[in-house]
């Protein structure tokens, strides 16, 4: 080894605890950084570069057939902000569809195939013009009887068989052949112009559908502008639906780019952390070893060398932390991509890894940000002169702090805690540092709190409204059957007879109150077609109860009325006031939108509505389920027990409630957080560390003089603890309002990459309650990184201290 | 003045690792009020006598009495109370805080020992006055003459009334005339009956100022003797050298 490879190598052993800082931190920096960069690569840019490559269209309007022609729905090019457009074509939205009994897998065969939304095209597979068409599998349909679909929309395995538009007349049936997409889902199902026109011979309501680019269509708000825009262009009332291209994105980046937000904010203060680290480390190791550095010098090492030799101390254990740190955002990364995988369409998630250019970038960016943070102090080592450095032998001793002692020793205080508050003003520079450290823990856990308080509060969202319950009653034919298994337009689907099964509830002794609800298989008008199918929920009772949150709007009162979910509500920009189009088996319903609610718990895209305005329109209310709630002191098996003799005849069984599944993407979310956050206390405790350990070095001597004086180790503790606290509490109380900040910048993306503008009562987190404890957390870092030096404070052997100069 | 033993060591040994022993079964006394010099060359273990006195460091075997406290017994924190009950130091490099003022230095002993501030800052004022050096009570150390750090710093080892003081080459950082200075003030104390310990290499010295001189070689008491020229003389037959 040479000569300059045995000083790095014994400077990386003498500063054990440093080294381990430094490599931990950026451990914790690339990690994050490597997942969100990875994240933001893998599910954003497939999106992107499909829309730039296939054209795609800002916005898809459905205009209604009944009232507007083909020319006046072309004339709309001309709207304010149009720069490209395409169309008109025919389009037939939310169409019921059954999987054909010629599917070969006997589960599938007949099975609810959800609404779908077919359109056709002069050319479906052209390569050229706005929102083209890409084929995934199989051909395009030839012949009026074939069909091509997403295939999301269809069942893979019945691939080849076919798919029943069910609910119009004569229930007419397309070959699959195909599985093909639009890149916005304008549409998700494309037929040939014969094939489409026996759709509407069948009863289907042919509607006109426009594509358009506008000039500015950046936001949700630009989109929602250019829509009235073209609406003003039409003639009234006759847009009945608008598809964004940004509803889309959300539908294909799913939930995977809720991570990225989060994952970002770690990653910067990660890196932040790591240069502030490698700062401290690389300018301790410089002050603290100038006697040595002078030795280098005079045996003949060049300014370079030197320079080398501390910059190298710090990019050794740098270097480990951006291996490491890689290979541990690859590997989080799997179960996160596997299924952001799935949203973007990928036949398998097998493959689903970070592309190998975001950990070059990452791992080459960190090391090259690391490099210059500890070049910097290690070229001060290079050109210090060897006659100083021999002579100064150690930093020099700080002159400043004599007031702050003067000041100090006035506090009726005991003199061991006088004397370590007094050491904070010592060596301002250490003490900024120190803070700068904290600071950044106190962020971090400021932030992670705010963001698992948020976490939970969505969670808690999803146990409340339709899942709240003491216990539940359903078809007794649905008894250990999956949930939603033939789909709510499945003749094998079995409902209760809401009337009769209401009035047996009021009479089981112990009822204490009851709703019945279900999915009534209608779809709305103007719903995206992508993503998951829009529900229609039939209710009837009081659920009041249940405390599901109102977001905007009252809830429905008046036949006529609904409340809208608010995710469907923003995808689609429905107000309270305004009026919406629910179809059930072709048969047609507007509904005044009474309120918005914020409803996790039950799809994406719902609509709630009485049973009753349902009945009155001819529809048919489906009541699957009645959430019962006891009265208090009721045994929930005694009542089961009476309920069972009663809803027995009219085919209803009990069940408990035993809860839902968690949600597995907060949960990972929530480790993610908790994982990063408990790294980045650890890190900012260790920096705290590595400064009271340097501090206590320099001043080993007092403490020798101080121990022969009569301070025990108590004492001693005390005081090197009470060095650090003032530092930690104004660390604290900077750091929680910027942790809070953080947190009030990263959860709001992170609801809008999910589709969901989250309601004060998930986004407003921090109560006094917790913003009393976080602004004590910058004093229990300070505290827990001082700890381990102070305990080898009070150890140290009092004479050998006295012996050191 | 008594002539119960101040210190006692009974077959006192140190041991540093593998190499030979820096104290060997050391028996000695000193009465209350006397004023002894421990005397030798550079290693000869006269430092490590006066840790092992001062509870700075434990011996490999052996007692170690002081004021009828078993100093090898004690732990780390009894050590440290110890230490501001009954021992006052005294250094060569005089070991004064640098950022703390003339008086803070002072007064940090009895601070530590849980005395209130106006009682600490009352004495510390008194000591500095009888030691002359009062007008220096708000200066900072640095400011000061070895001489006169040597006298604050004697102050501060008195700050407790101790009953022993040790002094650990007390004049070897200073000039001849601070050194005269200091060792007038050393005399003085001994004889208003403070004891005294005086670790020194300074023949003259250890004559000068203390009535008795115990002389350390390799580890070992090679000679106990009086000094009719030196300071109190309680009872030489009381130092029972091996």
């Amino acid at each position: 080894m040479s000569a300059l490879g045995k000083v790095v190598r014994s400077g990386v052993g003498r500063r054990r605890v440093q080294s381990v800082v430094m490599a931990l931190t950026t451990f914790a920096a690339v990690t994050s950084a490597v997942l969100s960069l990875g994240l933001l690569a893998v599910v954003q840019a497939p999106f992107e570069h499909a829309f730039r490559a296939r054209d795609g269209a800002h916005l898809a309007v459905q205009f209604d057939g009944a009232k507007v022609t083909a020319a006046q729905a072309t004339a709309t090019v001309h709207a304010a902000g149009v720069t490209e457009a395409s169309g008109p074509y025919p389009v037939a939205a939310a169409l019921d569809t059954t999987v054909g009994t010629d599917c070969p897998d006997e589960a599938l065969a007949g099975h609810d195939n959800g609404p779908l939304t077919v359109t056709t095209r002069p050319d479906l597979g052209s390569t050229s013009g706005m929102d083209q068409l890409a084929l995934t599998r199989g051909r395009w349909p030839t012949n009026p009887g074939e069909i091509a679909l997403p295939w999301q929309h269809y069942a893979a395995d019945c691939f080849g068989a076919s798919v029943v538009f069910s609910s119009l007349p004569g229930s007419p049936s397309f070959k699959v052949v195909g599985f093909a997409n639009s890149v916005t889902n304008s549409a998700t199902a494309f037929a040939t112009a014969d094939g489409f026109a026996r759709l509407t011979a069948a009863g289907a309501k042919s509607d006109v559908q426009m594509l358009y680019r506008f000039a500015t269509a950046g936001t949700a708000a630009d989109i929602a502008t250019d829509k009235q825009a073209v609406a003003a262009a039409a003639p009234a009332g006759a847009v009945e639906g608008g598809q964004s291209y940004l509803t889309a994105e959300q539908q294909a980046t799913g939930n995977a780019k809720a991570y990225v937000p989060f994952l970002t904010a770690f990653g910067i203060l990660g890196l932040f952390m790591s240069v502030l680290i490698i700062s401290i480390v690389v300018s301790g190791a410089v002050a603290s070893g100038i006697r040595r550095i002078g030795i280098l010098k005079s045996l003949g090492f060049t300014p370079a060398q030197v320079a080398r030799a501390y910059t190298a101390q710090a990019m050794i254990p740098a270097t480990l932390g951006v291996v490491l740190g890689t290979v541990s955002g690859n590997l989080l990364a799997v179960p996160i991509l596997g299924e952001a995988t799935k949203q973007l369409g990928a036949a398998s998630a097998a493959g689903a890894t970070i592309p190998w250019w975001v950990s070059a970038v990452v791992s080459l960016g960190t090391l090259l940000i690391v490099g210059v943070t500890a070049v910097i102090p290690a070229l001060r080592a290079g050109r210090m002169p060897t006659v100083r450095a021999l002579v100064v032998g150690r930093a020099p001793k700080a002159g400043g702090g004599r007031a702050a002692q003067r000041l100090a020793s006035r506090l009726p205080l005991p003199r061991a805690v006088s004397m370590g508050l007094a050491q904070s003003f010592a060596r301002p520079a250490r003490a900024v540092t120190v803070g700068a450290a904290v600071l950044f823990g106190v962020v971090s856990v400021t932030f992670a709190v705010g963001l698992e308080s948020g976490f939970t509060k969505y969670l808690d969202t999803s146990t409340s409204g339709f899942n709240v319950a003491s216990e539940i009653v359903i078809p007794t034919a649905d008894v250990g059957v999956p949930w939603g298994l033939h789909g709510p337009n499945d003749p094998r689907t079995p409902h209760l007879d809401a009337t009769e099964v209401a009035a047996a509830l009021a009479g089981i002794p112990g009822t204490k109150t009851a709703f019945g609800w279900g999915d009534s298989g209608a779809t709305m008008v103007g719903a995206p077609p992508g993503g998951e199918a829009p529900r229609v929920f039939t209710v009837t009772g009081d659920f009041s109860w249940t405390h599901m949150e109102l977001l905007s709007g009252r809830w429905y009162s008046a036949p006529g009325e609904a409340v809208v979910g608010d995710k469907l509500a923003s995808a689609v920009g429905i107000h309270v006031g305004d009026d919406v189009t629910v179809v059930q088996q072709n048969k047609h319903l507007s509904l005044k939108v009474a309120g918005i609610n914020f409803d996790t718990n039950q799809g994406d895209y719902t609509v709630m509505t009485d049973a009753a305005t349902f009945t009155a329109a001819g529809l048919t209310p489906h009541i699957d389920q009645f959430n019962v709630q006891l009265a208090s002191n009721v045994s929930g098996s005694d009542w089961s027990t009476s309920a069972a003799a009663a809803l027995t005849p009219l085919n209803a069984s009990v069940e408990s409630n035993s809860g839902w599944g968690k949600n597995i993407v907060m949960i990972t979310m929530g480790a993610l957080v908790a994982t990063l956050t408990l790294m980045m206390i650890a890190v900012a405790a260790l920096g705290v560390l590595s400064m009271v350990v340097q501090d206590t070095r320099e001043r080993v001597h007092d403490l020798g003089i101080l121990k022969a004086l009569g301070m025990t180790p108590k004492q001693t503790v005390a005081m090197v603890l009470t060095s650090v606290t003032l530092t930690g509490l104004i660390a604290g109380l900077i750091g929680v309002p910027l942790g809070v900040a953080v947190e009030k910048a990263t959860l709001s993306p992170m609801g809008d990459a999910i589709g969901r503008h989250l309601p004060p009562s998930v986004s407003h987190v921090y109560t006094p309650g917790l913003l009393i404890p976080l602004l004590a957390g910058g004093i229990v870092i300070a505290l827990l990184g001082a700890l381990l030096p102070a305990g080898w404070a009070a150890r140290s052997r009092t004479a050998t201290a006295l012996r050191t100069e | 003045m008594t002539n119960a033993p101040m210190i006692e060591l009974r077959d006192t040994t140190k041991k540093y690792d593998d190499g030979p022993p820096a104290l060997a079964g050391v028996t000695l006394s000193v009465a209350a009020g006397e004023c002894v010099a421990i005397l030798g060359h550079s290693g000869s273990g006269k430092s490590t006598l006066l840790n092992l006195i001062a509870g700075l460091d434990k011996p490999s075997s052996g007692t170690v009495t002081v004021d009828g406290t078993r100093v090898d017994q004690l732990g780390e924190a009894d050590s440290a109370r110890y230490r501001r009950a009954s021992i006052g130091m005294v250094f060569q490099f005089f070991n004064l805080l640098d950022d703390l003022t003339v008086l803070d230095n002072v007064m940090v002993p009895a601070q530590l020992a849980g005395m209130g501030k106006r009682e600490a800052q009352r004495r510390a004022v008194d000591l500095l006055g009888s030691l002359d050096i009062d007008r220096h009570a708000k200066t900072y150390p640095q400011r000061l003459s070895g001489g006169q750090r040597q006298r604050v710093a004697v102050a501060r080892a008195l700050m407790n009334d101790p009953a022993l003081l040790l002094a650990d080459e007390p004049t070897g950082a200073l000039d001849s005339s601070s050194a005269e200075d200091v060792r007038e003030l050393l005399l003085e104390l001994n004889s208003d009956g403070q004891t005294i310990l005086l670790v020194t290499h300074d023949v003259q010295l250890a004559a000068s100022t203390a009535g008795r001189t115990i002389e350390l070689v390799d580890g070992s008491v090679a000679r106990d003797v009086v000094n009719p020229a030196g300071g109190a003389t309680v009872n030489s037959s009381a130092g029972a050298v091996r």
